[in-house]
């Protein structure tokens, strides 16, 4: 399982690399505890959904190095009892100085999945490195998913960079929803926004390769601009859902979906549609991570009662 | 034709000057509806709406300009195509993509006219053949070539175009003076250097947007019934 490369040991997994990336160009020193790529420091998680003979959606393909975990699908979906459901955990708690990540997501023709997280995922502080995580979402003809992980929450000076690859047929529907908190809010005295850097990159395209949307956004505080009105405002939590979906399950969400400024509450939401009629956008403000992830898991019931013509079930109460 | 630098001056000011034909004015780029849902109320919050529309200009739009310039300077109309490919992908609002498109078209076929020669003419063709979207800021990079103009007068002027299309916008539905927008064009004038210092490093796909707030009160707009503006 581990080979040797020079005097370290490395898992048989891709070389997660972001340091071409001009953003991380000053947090590329090598940390002073493990070592990038160490045994543990670099997850890898490969799910693959299919329909089995009976024409019932299975994990089929399961393969992952530590810290990241998923253990087989279960069946708990009330209002979709035929869906998959996958949780990712970390064994090594929060993502570390020097941790990289890569996660490969595949649904073969017509099977669906749900897949989230077991708990927030924290971004530790970091020293010397970042924290990198690559993702490929691959959905054949006529597959569903529902990405709905927990949020984020960055620790001070933490440091991290994503790429999300979307492969997307076009009869397919994928959700890929992300939280990201400001930071540990009543920790200390607060630590809102003093993390060194968020980056996060996600892109579509078709099986064919036509390209369909790229959305980059870097996430900065030292540059002192983010409390300013256009940017985070005076909201503290931010969602982004992307929908890759055909144009008809579209417009049913578009149609269906209300965007709204509600100044009592402290939250907002907006939807737009992807370049390349590739699906739609939906973006939530908010104060705390509670309310946020409601809105973000009614919106995703709207996809999945446009798509599969049923809803979502209500949140369970200990999440 | 060589152009003098009083001429190239010159030239500079008509090509972002607000009476420029492309149409600018029809926009406000989210502040009619930010006037509306009271997130903007004065010349202060204002500011800060105009600083964070500058912001994500410079790392999108402007980078494409530069871009587009620079493939213009090079004679590689590949390059061009794939600049405005780029930000076309890149731009995550319906109504934005629209203003990119009906200005690009605007300024490329008043750039016809305006330079009979070169790669203009090919631009507007292909526009009209729907071979490429013809976004504005690679329109600008192309007219800012063909004029003779420099790379840093391209980036102020998309600057300038990016702030005033939202200052003037202003004027119309924001309680704020002429004294008020002008100071606020004059400060953001001191900004625009350090964001051309790291656009013109950035490669396409080194583009980057964060304007959340601004995307809410985009699709606020896109979903309702304000049409003092088109955005």
């Amino acid at each position: 399982m581990f080979k040797p490369k020079g005097e370290r040991y490395y898992t048989e997994t891709p070389e997660v690399d972001f340091s071409s990336a001009r953003e991380m160009q000053p947090y590329l020193k090598e940390p002073e505890q493990m070592y990038v790529g160490a045994p543990g420091k670099k997850g890898y998680l490969r799910l693959g959904f299919e329909l089995d003979s009976d024409g019932k959606s299975i994990l089929r393909d399961l393969d992952r190095r530590v810290p990241l975990i998923a253990q087989q699908e279960l069946y708990f979906d009330e209002a979709m009892p035929e869906m998959p459901c996958v949780y990712i955990l970390s064994s090594g708690g929060p993502n570390v100085d020097g941790d990289r990540y890569e996660q490969i997501i595949t649904l073969a023709k017509d099977s669906y999945a749900f897949v989230s997280t077991g708990a927030a995922t924290k971004l530790a502080s970091m020293r010397w490195n970042y924290s990198g995580m690559r993702q490929t979402i691959r959905l054949d003809e006529g597959a569903y998913l529902e990405f709905i992980p927990e949020p984020v929450i960055p620790h001070a000076h933490t440091r991290f960079i994503s790429d999300t690859r979307m492969v997307i047929h076009p009869t397919a529907t994928a959700i890929y929803s992300e939280i990201y908190m400001g930071g540990r809010k009543y920790y200390n005295g607060g630590e809102l926004f003093a993390f060194d850097i968020l980056s996060v990159c996600t892109h579509g395209e078709r099986p064919d390769g036509e390209q369909l949307f790229r959305e980059k956004f870097i996430i900065s505080p030292e540059n002192g601009h983010l409390r300013d009105i256009g940017v985070m405002g005076g909201y503290d939590v931010f969602a982004n859902v992307v929908v890759c979906t055909p144009p008809e399950s579209a417009e049913k969400i578009y149609a269906a979906t209300e965007p709204f400024i509600d100044r009592k509450r402290k939250l907002a939401a907006g939807i737009t549609h992807l370049p390349s009629d590739a699906g739609l956008l939906f973006k939530v403000l908010g104060q705390e991570p509670a309310p946020v992830k409601a809105i973000v898991r009614d919106f995703c019931s709207k996809v999945r009662q446009a798509v599969k013509g049923k809803p979502i079930p209500p949140e369970f109460p200990w999440r | 034709m060589n152009a003098s630098q009083t001429a190239k001056i010159s030239q500079l000011l008509q090509f972002s000057d607000s009476a420029f034909p492309v149409g600018t004015f029809s926009f406000s780029n989210g502040l009619e509806t930010a006037a509306y849902e009271k997130v903007v109320t004065d010349a202060s919050s204002l500011e800060q709406f105009a600083r964070s529309a500058a912001r994500q200009a410079a790392f999108s739009d402007g980078v494409a300009a530069l871009h587009s310039f620079r493939a213009a300077a090079a004679g590689d109309y590949g390059k061009i195509l794939e600049a405005d490919k780029a930000i076309m992908l890149f731009k995550m609002n319906d109504e934005a993509r629209q203003m990119l498109r009906r200005m690009g078209k605007k300024l490329a076929e008043l750039g016809c006219r305006l330079f009979p020669e070169g790669m203009m003419k090919q631009w507007l063709g292909d526009i009209e053949a729907g071979a490429t979207p013809g976004s504005y800021p690679v329109a600008q990079g192309l007219a800012f070539q063909a004029a003779g103009l420099s790379e840093e007068d391209l980036f102020a002027s998309h600057q300038y175009g990016v702030v005033n299309m939202v200052l003037g916008a202003a004027l119309r539905c924001v309680r704020v003076s002429h004294y008020d927008t002008q100071k606020i064009l004059y400060t953001l004038s001191f900004e625009i250097d350090p964001l051309y210092e790291q656009a013109r490093e950035m490669d396409l796909y080194d583009m980057h947007s964060f304007v959340p707030q601004t995307d809410v009160l985009a699709s606020l707009h896109e979903k309702g019934t304000m049409r003092m503006f088109m955005s």
